[in-house]
């Protein structure tokens, strides 16, 4: 709650940005100090996972987890980067050029409105305090185990609640904690704050260049103004980030899709495995980007295929670690009590979970129209002649929504139909991912109707 | 298109507006709040005895481990506690006790009691 807090903060987020940005250059390439400004979202992001994924397997591995860890694997990210970058014959970076083409009227006036949310959204977290339910009984706990002992307690994680749920987001907590001074809970939220301020940059970042302005920023502004998004995304617990990452992830394989730039798909598959490290459900969502992936590039699955199983292949690798330890040690939660094929016991459960995933997702209290027009977008690329575009965000929209009613019927404690209170409903957490997808998928599609087609031949 | 367009555009300016405002209030309900109710933040909608719990972390080291009784039903609670009272270590071993409405009397004569409220809430030390 000081303004140490906040600096340490601030200059710990400065350093992810750096190493994030690094990356970038290395596995993209920068055409100037002005695109890197506006790629800096993007650039955070992937600081963020890499960041994430890279602590969480020296946790596993039994790396002691202290500020010098965090610098050092900051710092070995770096030189990654800029090593990569070398090797693949990435130039200086001018200060001018391309990628500047200038904000329009209608982004300016759109950016001024998210600023004011975001100042906003600072300033309610800033001093909140931790209430949320899961966020003290287990997501801080861990935090503080790892900041505490300096790695991961296998005795004290047994005993909490889901002790299998993977330790990205608590790492990158224990960092917060370490740039603060302090494991200060209440500033916490504004590391949150951060997250979703870089995923908003991220997608803006990632689309000016691609979508017209006034087909990206209203359908951004819808999604942030959703009344569960205002309420609770600064909530210290894995949802949001998961969120934010299956959403990058889905997009770039989006616009892998139709422009084939390698680097989207290695940095999809770094966001992927951020998913499965964030939470079990990241498991899921990431299967089903790979299968819309699968699905929407059959008519190039010779060249298209192979790349996306390797892409796949390499999320799960870096996943594998935390699977290995947890099994290891014997701790259980991750599957349904009654196994895989349990489900086929209950057939009674199907169709009123159909019921309770179609009702939260078109929940107007929670999302407003966010997923009925996400729909919509989709009819009208397909409408427009568009075919991979659309094809791929049905079925990420589709096997996802899906998976959730999987959830509900195969986890047989949950009870039927389910009406929990959506602070403490983990469908409502599920159906969030989508929302948040929306805000990269939907310009998308938008500007795929407008233009009347997956828009493949541009190369940006 | 168009019409699509009008509505996502109509509804995020409006609720904008709501979200603003909302953002403000909230703002203005933690700004006014006390230390106290962040420090517990959850641990208010459950209604800890937070004297209790702020005498068992000035009593127990940092360094300590601690057992925890508490009845049977009470996961919660015992979530709570185990987050507020970090870096202290639950342990059922531990010669710390911090008894929330506990049966003392399983504990013998051994309990050196360092603190105790008339709610049935003990923060003691077993000896031997």
């Amino acid at each position: 709650m000081t303004v140490r807090a906040l600096l340490g903060l601030a200059i710990g987020n400065a350093v992810v940005l750096t190493t994030g940005a690094c990356l970038l250059w290395g596995v993209r390439g920068l055409r100037s100090w002005v695109e890197l400004a506006r790629l800096a979202g993007l650039a955070y992001m992937i600081g963020v996972v890499a960041l994430g994924v890279a602590l969480s397997i020296e946790l596993v591995l039994g790396v002691p987890f202290g500020t010098p860890t965090i610098a050092l694997t900051c710092l070995g990210l770096i030189v990654a980067g800029l090593v990569l970058g070398r090797r693949l014959g990435r130039g200086r970076v001018p200060l001018r050029g391309g990628g500047s083409d200038g904000l329009g009227l209608v982004a300016a006036a759109y950016g001024a409105l998210v600023v004011v949310y975001a100042e906003a959204l600072f300033r309610a977290g800033r001093l909140a305090a931790l209430s949320n339910y899961d966020g003290w009984a287990f997501w801080i706990p861990k935090a503080q185990a790892i900041y505490f002992r300096g790695g991961l307690d296998e005795r004290f994680f047994r005993d909490l609640p889901n002790p299998t749920y993977p330790p990205l987001v608590p790492s990158l907590e224990a960092a917060a904690f370490h740039a603060m001074g302090s494991p200060d809970v209440v500033t916490l939220h504004v590391q949150f704050w951060f997250f979703l301020t870089g995923f908003v940059a991220a997608v803006a970042g990632l689309l000016a260049p691609r979508v017209h302005t006034a087909l990206l920023w209203p359908v951004l502004l819808l999604v942030l103004v959703a009344p569960r998004v205002v309420a609770r995304a600064l909530e210290p617990q894995a949802d949001f980030l998961l969120d934010y990452l299956f959403a990058l992830a889905a997009l770039l394989v989006a616009l892998w899709l139709v422009e084939r730039q390698t680097w989207t798909l290695c940095t999809a598959s770094l966001f992927l495995a951020g998913a499965m490290l964030t939470k079990r459900e990241g498991q899921l969502l990431a299967a089903c980007v790979v299968l819309g992936a699968l699905a929407a590039s059959w008519g190039t699955r010779r060249a298209a295929w192979p790349r996306i199983v390797l892409a796949g292949g390499c999320a799960l690798a870096l996943a594998l670690p935390w699977r290995i330890w947890f099994t290891a040690r014997n701790l259980s939660g991750e599957l349904p009590t009654s196994g895989f094929l349990g489900l086929f016991r209950h057939l009674d459960r199907p169709w009123p979970a159909v019921e309770s995933v179609v009702r939260i997702l078109v929940d107007f209290e929670l999302w407003l129209l966010v997923l009925p027009l996400a729909t919509i977008a989709v009819l009208l690329a397909f409408a427009g002649g568009a075919r991979v575009l659309p094809t791929y965000a049905a079925l990420v929209y589709g096997l996802s929504a899906a998976g959730f009613v999987w959830v509900l019927w195969s986890f047989t404690e949950l009870e039927l139909p389910f009406v929990q209170d959506e602070g403490v409903n983990p469908i409502v957490r599920l159906c969030n991912s989508l929302v948040m997808l929306s805000a990269g998928l939907v310009p998308l599609l938008l500007d795929a109707a407008w233009r009347g087609g997956d828009g493949t031949e541009r190369q940006r | 298109m168009v019409a699509w367009l009008a509505v996502t555009v109509a509804l995020g300016l409006v609720y904008f507006v709501r979200a603003v405002d909302r953002l403000g209030d909230e703002a203005s309900k933690n700004a006014a709040a006390n230390y106290d109710d962040r420090a517990f933040g959850g641990g208010n909608s459950l209604g800890v005895d937070k004297q209790a719990l702020t005498e068992a972390r000035g009593w127990i080291p940092d360094s300590a481990s601690y057992r925890l009784l508490v009845p049977t039903d009470a996961a919660d609670l015992r979530n709570f506690v185990r987050y507020f009272l970090m870096p202290r270590r639950p342990d059922p071993d531990a010669s710390w006790v911090l008894c929330y409405g506990c049966d003392l009397a399983g504990l013998g004569s051994r309990l050196e009691v360092v603190w105790k409220n008339d709610a049935g809430i003990t923060v003691g030390r077993l000896s031997g």
